[in-house]
C-alpha cells in the first residue's frame, strides 16, 4: 500500500512515459537472456557438433608415441663367427631453434670447430639451420663415440646427441652380397639383413605418453617393453667361405673374367656352407658399391648350364630304363640331323658307352638318350632335379631360373636341352641338382639360415641309378676327362664341366660362362662346389682350365676344414700333400 | 513472496544488513567456482588461491561498505568522482606507469592502481546523475552531452591502450542511455553512425596489435602458431571437453598449458573442457540468476537515477559475460575481459563488487529512503 502511493507519486514527479521505461528493462533481460542461449548454442557446437576434430587436434598436441631403441641382433656362420653386429655409435642433430635463439653463430670459433671435426664445410653448414621454423635437422649421423665426445664439449647450443648403433660387418667383402647391409636407420635393405630385417630388429619398445607444451612427459597411457633383436645363425662357414672367396677373386683376376660366383652345399643337410661372388665391396665403407657389385649373382644370375646339365639325359635314361648301365651308344659320325636342325660333337668318339658319353661330353650321346625317352619324362626330371623353381633359400631376389613351358616339345628342343641349352638356372640351382645326385636320390630344399633337424627330403631318383651316375662323372675328372684339373688330391672327386656360350640378342655370342659343378667324396658324398667364371677373358676359355681348377683348390680346402676322411686309397696323405703342390705349380 | 518482504513492518535480518540474499548467494557460487577453476587453471598453486581468497575477501567487504551507503549519497558525489576520474586518466597519459605495453597504471607511492577501474563505475554514475536530473525520456540535447561525458573517458582508455575496459566503459554508459528512454529514431540514427565510425576507427584509431586481433578473429587459422594460437588452443580446449567434460583437473589442454592466460581471461575454457557442456549450462544459468536480480533490483527502484544506475551495473555485467565467452570461444575478437568474479586477477574485482555493492544498496535502501 505504502508502496503503490510511493510508485505513483514517483510516476507522476519523475517519468512522463513510464512504461516505456519498464518495457525496455523487459526487452533488456530478453536480449540478455537469448544472448545467453547463443552462448550455449556455440558452445554446443564446439562441444558436440565439432569436437571430433579438436579432441584430435588435441590429442595431436599432447599425444607422442617413444620408441626406445632395442640392438638389432648378431648374424653369424655356424660356428659362431660373427658376419654382422651392432657397434654404439651417437647421431648430431640440432635445433636451429635453439641456435638462433642462443645467438645463432656468434661464437664462430666454436662452429668452425664443429665445421672441421665432421669434415663438412661451415657455410653448408650454416645454410643448414638456417630457418629457425625447423626444429630438427640431422648434422651428421653414425659418428665415433670419440668424435661425439668432442663435439659433446663443444657444448654449443641446439646442437644435441643422440644414441644409435651401426652395422659392422667383420667379414667385409667375402660376404657382403650374401649378408647385404643395413641403411642408416639400421633397417636391412639388402641380402640376409633385409630377408631377416623383422627377426634382427626385434620390437622396438614404445611408450604412449602424454606430454605437456614444453614436450615434458606427463603420464604414460601405454606402455610396452620392447624386444631385443633375435640373433641369427647362417649355415655359412666362414672359413670356407673365405678360402671360395680369395679363390674365385683371384680366379676373375687371372682369367679377366667380368665376375664368378661359387657355391659350397653340405650334400647331406641341404644347408649352404659357403656363397661367394666376385667383384664384391667393401660392405664397412660403401663408396666403391656399385650395384653389378652388390648383387648377389650366385641366386640373381641365370645362365645355359651347358654340359653340366648332360647327367640328366643319362639319369633320365636310366630311371626310365631306356638304356641300362652296360649299354654302347654309336654316336658316329658325330653328327645328325633332328627335326631339320643339326647336332654334332666336335669330333667323331664313335660307339661310346655311358660313362663314355659323360666323359667326352657327346652331344650326340645325349640327345640320342633324351630322345629315348618319352618327352614328357625327361621334362619332367627337369623339375625334379631342381632347376626350375625356387631352390628353397627364400633369398631376396632369388631367381628361380628361365625355362620356358611349352605344350609341344620338339625332337630338336629335347636334343638341346639334353646338352644344357634353351634354359638358363642359377648356380644356386645347379648345386642343388649335384646335391641331389651326391644324395642318391634324394631332394631336400637349400637353406641359409641354421635348423635344427634337416629338413625332410624327398626321393627323385632310385638310389642304384644316382649312384651310377656320380660314379661316370669320376670319370670325368680322370685320365682321359675333361677336367683333370678338378682333382683332389686324397679324395675320389666327380663332377662336370660346362662352357656355354652366352647368349646375345639374335643368337650366341662370342663370350663364355666356364662352369664346373662337383661333389666329393665319390665313396660317399659329403659336399658340392659349383664354381661359375663370367665372360673369361683371357686365353683359356674352357671350364676345364679356369673354373676346375678353382673347384679343386675349394674343394679341397672344404674337405679338409669338414674333416671329411679321404677316400682315395691308391694315394697316400703325403703323395696328396705332394700332389696338390704339385698341380698348384 | 515479494509482497512479504516488501511488508513495511518486517524488515529482515538481509534488510538491516543492506544485503539482497539472492545476489549475495549467486555471488558466493560464482566466486566459489572460480577458486575450483583456478585451482585447477593454476597448477593446483595454493598461493594462488589463498591470494585470490585475500582479493575476494577485500572485494567483499568493499561490497558490504557500499552497501550501507545510501543511493543518494552515490548521486551527490558522481559529478566530482567522475571529474576526478577523468583528471586520473590524464595524468596515466602523462606519467603512468607502462605494464604489458600498455600505460595503464598510476603509481600513488603505497600503490598502483588503474584508474580506469574506478572510471567503470563513475561513468555510469555520472550520466544516471546527468540525465535523472531532468524529466525522462532525455531530450536531444542532454543525449549529446551524455554522450560527450561517455566519449571523453572512453577515448582516454582506449588510447593508454585498453580495448577490453573502454568497451565495457562505453558500453556502461550507453546502457545508460538507453534505458533512460531513448527514441528507436535515435537508436537507429546512432547506429548508423557508429557503422560510418567504424573504418575511421579501423583506419586512423586502432592500433596495429588490435587490427592483428580482428584479423585473427576472422580467421585464426590464418597465423596458428601466433596471432591465432589463442584461439585455436581454446577452441581447442573447449571443444575436447564434449557434453560432459574431461572432469576437475583431468583438462589436457589447460593442465599441460598448451592453453595461454589459462587462469586469467581464458579460464572459460579451463571450465569447459574440464565440465563440459553441462557445466557451461549451469555456468551460465548461475550468470543468468545473477543478472536477472539485478535487473528486477533495477525495475524495482524508486529513483530514476538509482534505476538507471543498477540498470547499467547489470548490464555491464552482462557485457564482462558476454564479450569474455564470446572472445574464448571465438565469436568474439580477443580483447582482455575477464570472466567476471570467475578469472583470477584483482582490480576488475573489487570494481565489479564495488557496483554489487550499490546494486544492494539500492535494493534495500528504499524504503528508508521513503520514509524520510
Amino acid at each position: 500500500m505504502n508502496h503503490s502511493t510511493y510508485r505513483t507519486a514517483h510516476h507522476a514527479k519523475k517519468n512522463a512515459k513510464p512504461r516505456l521505461v519498464e518495457w525496455r528493462f523487459v526487452l533488456v533481460a530478453t536480449v540478455v537472456v537469448s544472448v545467453f542461449a547463443v552462448l550455449v548454442m556455440r558452445a554446443a557446437f564446439i562441444q558436440v557438433i565439432e569436437p571430433d576434430s579438436l579432441i584430435q587436434q588435441g590429442d595431436n598436441r599432447t599425444k607422442r608415441t617413444r620408441y626406445t631403441q632395442v640392438s638389432r641382433g648378431i648374424i653369424t656362420d655356424r660356428n659362431g663367427e660373427e658376419l654382422a653386429v651392432s657397434v654404439p655409435v651417437r647421431a648430431i642433430y640440432a635445433d636451429p631453434k635453439i641456435v638462433h635463439e642462443n645467438g645463432g653463430f656468434d661464437d664462430m670459433r666454436r662452429w668452425k670447430a664443429l665445421a672441421d671435426v665432421l669434415g663438412q664445410d661451415l657455410n653448408t653448414l650454416r645454410e643448414r639451420l638456417s630457418n629457425p621454423a625447423r626444429r630438427f635437422v640431422y648434422i651428421q649421423r653414425q659418428v665415433s663415440p670419440a668424435m661425439a665426445s668432442y663435439v659433446d664439449q663443444l657444448d654449443l647450443p641446439g646442437i644435441y646427441l643422440r644414441n644409435e648403433s651401426r652395422r659392422y660387418y667383420p667379414a667385409g667383402e667375402v660376404s657382403a652380397q650374401l649378408i647385404g647391409f643395413t641403411d642408416v636407420d639400421d633397417k636391412g635393405i639388402e641380402g640376409i639383413e633385409r630377408l631377416y630385417n623383422d627377426w634382427l630388429t626385434g620390437t622396438p619398445g614404445s611408450r604412449k605418453i602424454r606430454s605437456d607444451a614444453k614436450g615434458r612427459q606427463v603420464e604414460i597411457l601405454d606402455e610396452t617393453q620392447g624386444e631385443s633383436g633375435k640373433n641369427l645363425q647362417l649355415t655359412i662357414d666362414q672359413r670356407i667361405q673365405a678360402l671360395a672367396y680369395r679363390e674365385l677373386k683371384q680366379a676373375v683376376g687371372v682369367y679377366k673374367a667380368a665376375s664368378g660366383s661359387a657355391v659350397v652345399v653340405d650334400i647331406h643337410s641341404g644347408e649352404i656352407l659357403a656363397m661367394v661372388n666376385s667383384p664384391s665391396y667393401n660392405p664397412n665403407n660403401r663408396a666403391d658399391a656399385a650395384p653389378h657389385k652388390m648383387r648377389n649373382r650366385a641366386i640373381t644370375d641365370t645362365f645355359e648350364p651347358g654340359s653340366t646339365a648332360k647327367p640328366l639325359a643319362v639319369v633320365s635314361a636310366l630311371e626310365f630304363g631306356s638304356a641300362k648301365l652296360g649299354d654302347v651308344i654309336d654316336t658316329s659320325p658325330g653328327w645328325m640331323r633332328v627335326g631339320g636342325s643339326m647336332v654334332q660333337d666336335s669330333k667323331n668318339y664313335g660307339p661310346l658307352d655311358l660313362t663314355g658319353i659323360i666323359r667326352k661330353s657327346s652331344n650326340m650321346g645325349t640327345s640320342k638318350l633324351a630322345l629315348s625317352v618319352p618327352k614328357e619324362h625327361f621334362i619332367d626330371l627337369y623339375y625334379q632335379m631342381g632347376l626350375v623353381g625356387d631352390t628353397g633359400t627364400n633369398l631376396v631376389g632369388e631367381s628361380g631360373g628361365i625355362f620356358h613351358e611349352r605344350r609341344r616339345w620338339s625332337d630338336f628342343e629335347m636334343a638341346t636341352l639334353s646338352f644344357g641349352y634353351g634354359l638358363s638356372v642359377t648356380t644356386i640351382q645347379l648345386a642343388r641338382m649335384y646335391s641331389i645326385l651326391g644324395t642318391y636320390g634324394l631332394k631336400r630344399p637349400l637353406t641359409i639360415v641354421h635348423q635344427e633337424n634337416p629338413l625332410p627330403a624327398e626321393r627323385v631318383l632310385s638310389e642304384s641309378n644316382a649312384k651310377a651316375v656320380v660314379e661316370m662323372l669320376e670319370h670325368v675328372t680322370l685320365e682321359g676327362g675333361t677336367a683333370t684339373k678338378a682333382r683332389v688330391p686324397g679324395y675320389r672327386v666327380a663332377g662336370k664341366t660346362g662352357t656355354s656360350r652366352k647368349a646375345v640378342a639374335g643368337g650366341y655370342g662370342e663370350e663364355y660362362v666356364n662352369i664346373f659343378a662337383g661333389l666329393a667324396p665319390v665313396s660317399d658324398p659329403r659336399l658340392v662346389v659349383v664354381i661359375l667364371i663370367n665372360e673369361p677373358g683371357g686365353d683359356l676359355y674352357y671350364a676345364g682350365d679356369t673354373a676346375a681348377p678353382v673347384f679343386s683348390k675349394v674343394m679341397a680346402g672344404a674337405l679338409q676344414m669338414m674333416n671329411i676322411p679321404p677316400d682315395a686309397k691308391t694315394v697316400s696323405s703325403l703323395a696328396a700333400v705332394q700332389g696338390g703342390k704339385g698341380n698348384e705349380s | 513472496m515479494l509482497r512479504s518482504k516488501l511488508e513495511p513492518n518486517r524488515r529482515s535480518l538481509w534488510q538491516r544488513l543492506h544485503i539482497d540474499p539472492w545476489l549475495l548467494l549467486g555471488l558466493l557460487i560464482l566466486m566459489g567456482t572460480g577458486l575450483v577453476v583456478i585451482y585447477s587453471a593454476g597448477g593446483q598453486d595454493m598461493d594462488l588461491i589463498l591470494r585470490q581468497v585475500i582479493r575476494l575477501g577485500l572485494a567483499l567487504g568493499v561490497m558490504f561498505a557500499l552497501a550501507q551507503v545510501p543511493p543518494s549519497f552515490f548521486m551527490r558525489v558522481s559529478i566530482y568522482f567522475y571529474f576526478a576520474g577523468i583528471l586520473m586518466l590524464v595524468a596515466v597519459l602523462l606519467v603512468g606507469d607502462i605494464g604489458k605495453g600498455a600505460q595503464r597504471w598510476l603509481d600513488l607511492g603505497f600503490m598502483r592502481f588503474q584508474p580506469s577501474e574506478i572510471m567503470k563505475l563513475t561513468v555510469p554514475m555520472m550520466l544516471a546523475w546527468y540525465i535523472s536530473r531532468h524529466h525522462l525520456p532525455p531530450r536531444i540535447w542532454q543525449i549529446i552531452v551524455g554522450f560527450l561525458l561517455l566519449l571523453i573517458p572512453t577515448l582516454l582508455i582506449a588510447k593508454q591502450p585498453d580495448l577490453g575496459t573502454s568497451l565495457l566503459i562505453a558500453s556502461s554508459g550507453i546502457f545508460v542511455i538507453f534505458l533512460a528512454g531513448i527514441s528507436w529514431r535515435l537508436i537507429t540514427t546512432a547506429a548508423l553512425l557508429i557503422s560510418g565510425f567504424v573504418p575511421i576507427l579501423w583506419m586512423f584509431l586502432m592500433q596495429e596489435y588490435q587490427k592483428q586481433r580482428v584479423l585473427t578473429f576472422l580467421n585464426p587459422e590464418s597465423d596458428p602458431l601466433g596471432s591465432g594460437y589463442h584461439i585455436i588452443q581454446s577452441k581447442i580446449a573447449i571443444g575436447s571437453g564434449g557434453v560432459s567434460g574431461k572432469g576437475w583437473l583431468q583438462g589436457t589442454q589447460s593442465q599441460l598449458e598448451f592453453l595461454p592466460e589459462r587462469h586469467t581471461d581464458f579460464i572459460f575454457a579451463v571450465f569447459s573442457e574440464e565440465f563440459g557442456l553441462i557445466g557451461i549450462c549451469l555456468l551460465l544459468c548461475l550468470y543468468c540468476v545473477i543478472i536477472l536480480r539485478g535487473m528486477i533490483i533495477a525495475m524495482r527502484a524508486q529513483e530514476a537515477y538509482s534505476k538507471l544506475l543498477a540498470g547499467s551495473i547489470t548490464l555491464t555485467f552482462f557485457v564482462y559475460v558476454f564479450v569474455n565467452m564470446g572472445m574464448v570461444s571465438g565469436l568474439l575478437p580477443v580483447v582482455g575481459v575477464p570472466l567476471p568474479l570467475v578469472s583470477y586477477g584483482g582490480t576488475s574485482m573489487v570494481t565489479l563488487l564495488a557496483g554489487f555493492g550499490m546494486l544492494m544498496a539500492i535494493s534495500t535502501q528504499k524504503r528508508m529512503m521513503s520514509r524520510e
